[in-house]
């Protein structure tokens, strides 16, 4: 459907690549050109890193209630829909500049490209409503569920096919992504977080998949790979990282995603009842929502539902317990996706017909390059992270202001780019099977016991102080 | 048929634009109105909590290691 590429275009993954780092670096070049003069590396002062002045250019629609008009106005109630347009226009300049550096015309494609920034600011503004706010419906679904809407209900148009780049936005947002997944996250909890995220994790990561593979016999590996990932790790951006890793199918994501939000709505709601039920002890309780529901939003909002179950002072210690556990499996994005990718690379899309070549070889030549982009972004914003306060304020300051709000328009259209190219056909038989529902339930019930138990062992008894403050 | 077809896209279009008009104006907004509904978004902008995010970067305050811990829990043996 694209248009050929010319003998000079670059690989999808090499454009999203130079479009990633340049723009990281940039990011990283606007913050520190406008660092504070003085008290640079104050925690107190600088609570989310360094200010910049460039995260007020670029936002996403105001969190509404009854009318979607209030979404685009400001605290004064004038229309300010500045934030909104640079987004979509972050988006068309993205699509036009991945076309180009595929040596493609871009002519062919703008018009489409305006029509996908409409669509995605649409998912957003379905998003921000309120109540779907409060509840975690995250704006990837609303992303899918307007691109299979329109794509089902009316069709895509014709002129629409070469801006269809749904992949390529989502790589570019990735390698854009790994300026947020920092190495230096993993330890903020010490050895007894370190054993719930890294020895829990990875056992139920390989258990799900494993068994989706050979019990259930799921005939899709990547599938399983995203589902289990999603579940096990931190929920859709670990669907999207692993996804892309071992090139999971469009509907296979779009499955992955809405299960997990689905489950991820019940647990945030049933959890902190049940941890008060089963009276267990707040840190203990706070680890155990960190480690196993999938959305790290949804994590803080169940540790603040637990809080307020418990009362200030346990509820508060539960509260950040939950949310520092998530952000340490947040921070294992990395190399769960360079795994999964070095894997998909070297055994299952490995040619048993192939001449024979080294592991190393293999692995090298199908290799996603854009994983690297993601790799490279995330050692070096965890280096300059590790450097000092004041760099760590730098990086904080960047990536929440700047990056995060960029690849989030990224993954937004990319997702209404899958939506619009899946048809609802496809999906059913894998729904029908209910497969994908029994692994998700399995995997999420085996991360239920081990989390607890490993959550008791460590913070409840093997490392818990005998004196208490 | 091509026409009709049109018509017949254009038709579920339209059909879906405003049911979820309907839904996102109207029932969603009442549905905030209901007990167990409107005491948990109370609390999430009372504690300032942004549970739609999908990262931590996203999140209102960044989870930082907490002050108290090292009172409660041997960090590193």
């Amino acid at each position: 459907m694209n248009p050929p590429r010319t003998r000079y275009g670059l690989h999808e993954d090499v454009a999203a690549v130079i479009i990633g780092l340049t723009t990281v670096a940039l990011a990283l070049a606007i913050t520190w050109q406008a660092r504070p003069q003085d008290d640079a590396g104050n925690r107190d002062r600088y609570a989310k890193g360094w200010p910049t002045p460039a995260a007020s250019w670029i936002g996403t629609p105001k969190t509404w209630t009854d009318s979607p008009l209030t979404a685009f106005q400001d605290a004064d109630g004038n229309f300010d829909v500045a934030p909104v347009a640079v987004g979509m226009a972050w988006v068309v300049a993205v699509g036009v500049l991945g076309v180009v550096l595929g040596g493609r015309t871009a002519r062919t494609a703008v018009l489409g490209f305006v029509l996908l920034a409409g669509l995605t600011c649409l998912a957003y503004l379905l998003a921000s409503q309120k109540l779907v706010t409060y509840y975690n419906l995250e704006y990837p679904l609303w992303a899918l569920a307007v691109g299979l809407f329109v794509g089902n209900a009316a069709g895509a148009p014709r002129w629409l096919s070469p801006a269809l780049v749904g992949e390529f936005f989502i790589k570019t947002g990735l390698v854009i992504f790994g300026a947020e997944v920092l190495g230096s996250r993993l330890l903020a909890l010490g050895l007894p977080g370190v054993m719930t995220a890294w020895i829990v994790t990875p056992i139920v990561l390989v258990s799900t998949y494993l068994f989706g593979v050979h019990v259930l016999r799921i005939p899709s590996r990547s599938l399983c790979m995203t589902l289990s990932a999603d579940m096990s790790v931190c929920g859709v951006s670990a669907a999207i990282a692993t996804g892309a890793a071992c090139r999971a199918k469009k509907e296979e994501i779009s499955l992955t995603i809405g299960l997990s939000l689905f489950f991820t709505v019940i647990m945030m709601v049933v959890m902190p009842a049940v941890i008060r039920e089963m009276g267990l002890d707040p840190i203990v309780g706070g680890a155990w929502i960190g480690g196993t529901i999938d959305a790290t939003g949804a994590v803080v909002a169940a540790g603040e539902s637990l809080g307020s179950l418990l009362g200030e002072a346990a509820g508060k210690q539960a509260a950040e317990v939950a949310a520092t556990v998530k952000m340490i499996q947040n921070s294992m994005i990395g190399l769960v996706a360079f795994a999964v990718a070095a894997y998909w690379a070297g055994w299952i899309d490995r040619d048993p017909n192939a001449p024979r070549s080294t592991l190393i070889t293999e692995v090298w030549r199908r290799f996603p390059r854009f994983i690297l982009g993601f790799l490279a972004a995330s050692l070096v914003c965890t280096f300059l992270h590790a450097a000092g306060p004041e760099q760590e304020l730098w990086i904080e300051g960047a990536t929440g202001g700047i990056t995060s709000k960029l690849r989030g328009w990224l993954f937004c259209v990319g997702f209404v780019c899958i939506g619009l190219q899946t048809n609802f056909r496809e999906l059913a038989p894998m729904l029908a099977s209910g497969r994908p529902v029994v692994l998700y339930l399995a995997g999420q019930s085996l991360n239920l016991a081990l989390t607890l138990a490993m959550a008791s062992l460590t913070f409840g008894w093997l490392f818990r102080k005998v004196v208490e403050p | 048929m091509k026409v009709l077809s049109q018509y017949a896209a254009m038709l579920r279009l339209t059909l879906g634009a405003m049911i979820t008009t309907v839904v996102w104006c109207v029932l969603l907004p009442r549905l905030l109105d209901v007990g167990p509904v409107r005491e948990h978004v109370a609390l999430m902008e009372e504690r300032g909590v942004n549970p739609a995010a999908m990262y931590y970067t996203e999140l209102e305050q960044l989870p930082l290691r907490p002050v108290w811990i090292e009172k409660v829990i041997v960090l590193w043996p």
